[in-house]
């Protein structure tokens, strides 16, 4: 019944946005997001939001952001059974939206046909990366890769060079020095596991695998705990993407630096609506937003990519955006550049529980036999 | 006696009021507690289809992994009872039992490293004692120490910080029991001939065993249940973290449910060892008319400043971890150095402007919770002690199945038990902010019931049947003989459950809606985004505020009674 009945009123105000512009101008004064993007990307997002809003429809928005990790917020939201507490899902991979979307837990987007189509089908070679859903449930926001942090003064200490690709930390001198969170915790390292497991295929991908488990000193409870100890010094490289709070760093002051080996998997943060959501126009105009010069602008600012070839990361001297460029070893468009993909991500799905099995027979429950290999 | 306390409930003479009472207990308990734990047993139960089957049992039991795990979690659950024991008793005795510089100061010290917000204690003890942390970076470059000595990445670590964590509970558990044991007794048994060992063995340990039970209790089940400690130092393979860490990813159900498996598991295992520590206690009639004042001896010079020595070692560890928090709470960029570099407010300036929510909200849900488990569990302990009414039993067993299970499955059980519309006012009850002071309340209904239960044992059964022959009814029996003999318990009890409330970050981390936030939930998800300067910065407000409250119940206390410590 709540399944049929609100994304009915929701296409009826769509509806009637079409036939009255004006009437369709109001939204909602609130909006709740639930994400695993990092609060430096989300705060200043939901804050120019409120602003442009007051600006536009004259309306003050409260905003607010439920910080969970991709998991836990697919999973949250699959509980909430199509009577969502949050309007927004932002982040993680596409193929959780297609997921929910399958399950019906998401609105179809209906966003201006210009907006939709200023954003590429697709990125990368050989294995396309999809920045949009061609059904139209979820859409990409900005790119950023799933790389590697590292820590130049412990390099330093450490008497190695720093890390340009994923083999690098293999070094037999970072033994106890790496940080990973377990593929079965973590969306983000998962994909990074199927990275390497696809591009060296299944037997060889375990064994590096497995000496990588051999370099490791700790596993984290999440993905985004691996740049927090290695900013901190606590260990001196591991897996990482930016906004999930790798570039956050940074800013604090902290010593750490951020790499994307060539064969990194981009993730388009893709974003959707809740099926449900008591907010659904309010929900549209943020994604609205996102996707503008505006927040494209105040995302490039934040260590992440635009979603779309017409922006480049660009900044006066000393800004923040050209702090994010060096950050990231100087990149200002995913579009400049070819992108190499080999990650496949329904190849990955497909086997997701196998992979998880695979890890905690091979690895997790023998992390201290590999260590003293 | 026994006959007396059944006749009175059955007779007469009790009232409506009490009766209603007492059902209003049970639906509070059948519909807050039994009916969202039978969601976990099904789900424990149940496959993916919703069929009944012992497969994720077998699943467990045939898992090296998780036996492993158990295991592991059994023998640091032993381990951390042994060291606290240790400790917790030696400063309880001391406290209690002798005379020396600043007492009164040590005393309120030792409860400090209680209010140490879980996950903010064990971030504390890493800025200190980690890899990179303050003295292993002064051992690198003023010793030339090639690579760092692991303190924290380990069982050691998870040790430590429980161990340096909760002996303060053991503390005030021993201090409880301590401070009613009448002098007298010990005395006669010195006149006796018996001293030393053998006058603590006969007379003061089998006295003060309720108090050391319910005590170890605590300190075991609470280890048992922790997850985040040994998440922050790396180590996973413990019942409790596989349990969260299963349930949190919800993506792999398989994985999931095994969360709820182990959940389920947990709470098995926990009501065996509640039930066996039960039956200890209650085996024996600990009984006293009346609170000792207890005379001091003056320690000898060398002996008072070796126990000087010892408290002062002994606050100097436990108050690292706050330092630690300090320091990252003002610290700029701090890494590899011993300590910051820079140093900056904007921490807290970025937290302030969240917190003035978070703060209210922690008091008045966690007040709220409070007032919850003292008005079901006062009474709940009292018809357990007291009287021989049917289902007491089921009740104690219902308050041991709440201390055991992790807040996590709590917080799913909830979720799923309570995530539809109330019929009449067509909201779900996990929309509604009062959720939370309810899953806190019952979260801590132990402690409340399990202080004022142990305290009631002390009481004589005689004083109330005397008010009774009298012709006062029970309630006014409680209200005017009871209440006031065991309130120091009954307050002990209350700021273990405030201030575990208010520093609770598991149960309420999967209902929390935005602008419920709690101070730790705060923290929890500054920590999550990995902003561990902002979340160290919201630690220091929480350590105040538990500090302040602590500080507050001990002066009102101490007017009365002379303070928690006797």
């Amino acid at each position: 019944m709540i399944r049929t009945s609100k994304p009915s009123a929701f296409v009826l105000t769509t509806l009637l946005a079409a036939a009255a512009p004006v009437a369709a101008q109001q939204i909602e004064n609130e909006l709740v997001l639930i994400t695993p993007v990092a609060r430096t990307l989300t705060d200043p997002a939901l804050a120019e939001f409120a602003k442009y809003a007051r600006e536009k429809w004259n309306v003050n928005v409260k905003t607010s952001a439920l910080a969970a990790g991709t998991p836990v917020a697919y999973g949250r939201i699959v509980e909430w059974k199509g009577r969502p507490e949050a309007d927004i899902f932002w982040g993680g991979e596409s193929a959780l939206f297609d997921k929910l979307a399958e399950q019906k837990l998401l609105a179809k987007l209906e966003l201006p046909k210009s907006v939709v189509d200023s954003i590429p089908d697709s990125i990368g070679k050989p294995k396309p990366i999809p920045l949009k859903d061609p059904k139209g449930y979820w859409i990409g926001t900005v790119l950023e890769p799933y790389g590697l942090v590292y820590h130049p003064r412990l390099y330093q200490r450490l008497g190695i060079e720093p890390p340009k690709d994923w083999d690098d930390l293999l070094n037999p001198k970072l033994k106890g020095n790496v940080a990973q969170c377990a593929p079965t915790r973590s969306s983000s390292s998962h994909a990074t596991y199927e990275v390497i497991l696809q591009r060296d295929g299944d037997e060889k991908g375990w064994a590096w695998l497995k000496r990588l488990g051999g370099n490791t000193g700790i596993f984290t409870a999440r993905s985004r705990d691996v740049p927090a100890v290695v900013a901190r010094g606590e260990f001196a490289a591991g897996f990482a993407v930016p906004s999930y709070m790798a570039f956050e760093d940074r800013l604090a002051g902290h010593d750490i630096k951020f790499v994307a080996p060539k064969t990194a998997w981009i993730t388009p943060e893709p974003i959707g609506i809740l099926a449900g959501s008591k907010r659904p126009r309010a929900a549209l105009a943020f994604i609205e937003f996102m996707l503008s010069e505006r927040g494209q602008n105040m995302a490039m600012e934040r260590g992440v990519f635009p979603i779309t070839p017409k922006y480049r990361v660009q900044g006066k001297p000393g800004s923040q955006a050209e702090m994010a460029v060096e950050f990231t070893g100087g990149l200002r468009s995913y579009f400049d550049v070819d992108v190499t993909n080999i990650y496949d991500d329904d190849k990955a799905q497909a086997r997701y529980e196998q992979v998880n099995s695979q890890f905690r027979k091979e690895i997790e429950s023998v992390a201290e036999e590999l260590k003293r290999k | 006696m026994a006959q007396t306390a059944a006749i009175v409930i059955r007779g007469p003479r009790t009232p409506a009021s009490a009766m209603i009472g007492f059902g209003l207990i049970w639906a509070f308990l059948i519909l807050f507690v039994l009916y969202p734990l039978t969601r976990i047993f099904y789900d424990a139960f149940a496959n993916e289809a919703g069929r009944l089957t012992l497969a994720n049992f077998h699943e467990f039991f045939t898992d090296r992994y998780y036996l492993r795990s158990l295991w592991n979690s059994l023998v640091l659950g032993v381990a951390t009872v042994i060291t606290t024991s240790v400790i917790g008793i030696a400063v309880a005795f001391l406290i209690i039992r002798y005379e020396f510089p600043w007492r009164n100061l040590f005393s309120y010290l030792a409860m400090l490293p209680m209010i140490l917000p879980p996950l903010v204690g064990v971030l504390g003890f890493v800025f200190i004692l980690g890899r990179a942390g303050t003295v292993n970076v002064l051992l690198m470059d003023w010793f030339g120490l090639q690579t760092p000595i692991n303190f924290m990445y380990g069982m050691q670590g998870v040790l430590l910080v429980e161990t340096l964590h909760l002996f303060p509970f053991m503390t005030l558990s021993i201090l409880d029991s301590l401070s009613k044991v009448d002098p007298s007794l010990e005395e006669a048994a010195q006149v006796m001939g018996a001293n030393g060992w053998r006058r603590f063995r006969d007379v003061t340990l089998p006295l003060t065993t309720p108090g050391y039970v319910s005590g170890a209790l605590l300190v075991f089940i609470w280890t048992f249940a922790d997850f985040v400690t040994p998440l922050v130092v790396g180590v996973q393979d413990l019942l409790a973290v596989q349990a969260y860490l299963n349930i949190v990813q919800f993506v792999d159900r398989r994985i999931f449910r095994m969360g709820i498996v182990i959940s389920a598991l947990l709470v098995v295992l926990a009501i065996v060892f509640v039930l066996v520590a039960r039956h200890y206690v209650a085996i024996k009639d600990y009984s006293s008319l009346a609170y000792s004042r207890v005379e001091r001896r003056r320690l000898g010079p060398v002996a008072r400043w070796l126990a000087v020595g010892f408290l002062a070692l002994l606050m100097f560890a436990s108050l690292l971890p706050q330092a630690g928090v300090v320091l990252a709470a003002v610290g700029k960029g701090w890494s590899l150095t011993a300590l910051p570099v820079h140093y900056t407010l904007d921490h807290f300036r970025q937290v302030s402007l969240e917190t003035p929510r978070f703060i209210v909200n922690s008091l008045l849900y966690s007040g709220l919770a409070v007032l919850i488990c003292l008005a079901i569990g006062v009474p709940m302990a009292w018809i357990m002690a007291r009287t021989r009414t049917p289902g007491r039993g089921a009740m104690d067993a219902l308050t041991t199945l709440i201390l055991a299970i992790p807040g996590t499955a709590i917080g799913i059980a909830y979720i799923r038990a309570f995530h539809f519309p109330l019929p009449g006012i067509d909201v779900a009850l996990t929309s509604m902010w009062i959720i939370l002071p309810l899953v806190l309340a019952v979260r801590r209904l132990p402690y409340t019931v399990r202080s004022s239960y142990s305290s009631l044992l002390l009481v004589h059964k005689s004083m109330e049947e005397a008010a009774e022959n009298v012709g006062a009814g029970k309630l006014i029996t409680f209200r005017d003989i009871t209440a006031p003999l065991v309130w120091k318990g009954i307050l002990v009890g209350a700021i273990f459950s405030f201030i575990m409330s208010i520093q609770e970050a598991s149960a309420t981390l999967f209902l929390t809606l935005g602008g419920w936030e709690m101070i730790p939930f705060g923290i929890f998800t500054y920590y999550i985004a990995g902003s561990h300067s902002q979340a160290a910065a919201l630690g220091v407000i929480l350590i105040v505020l538990c500090a302040a409250s602590l500080y507050v119940v001990n002066r009102v206390a101490g007017a009365r009674v002379g303070g928690l410590f006797g």
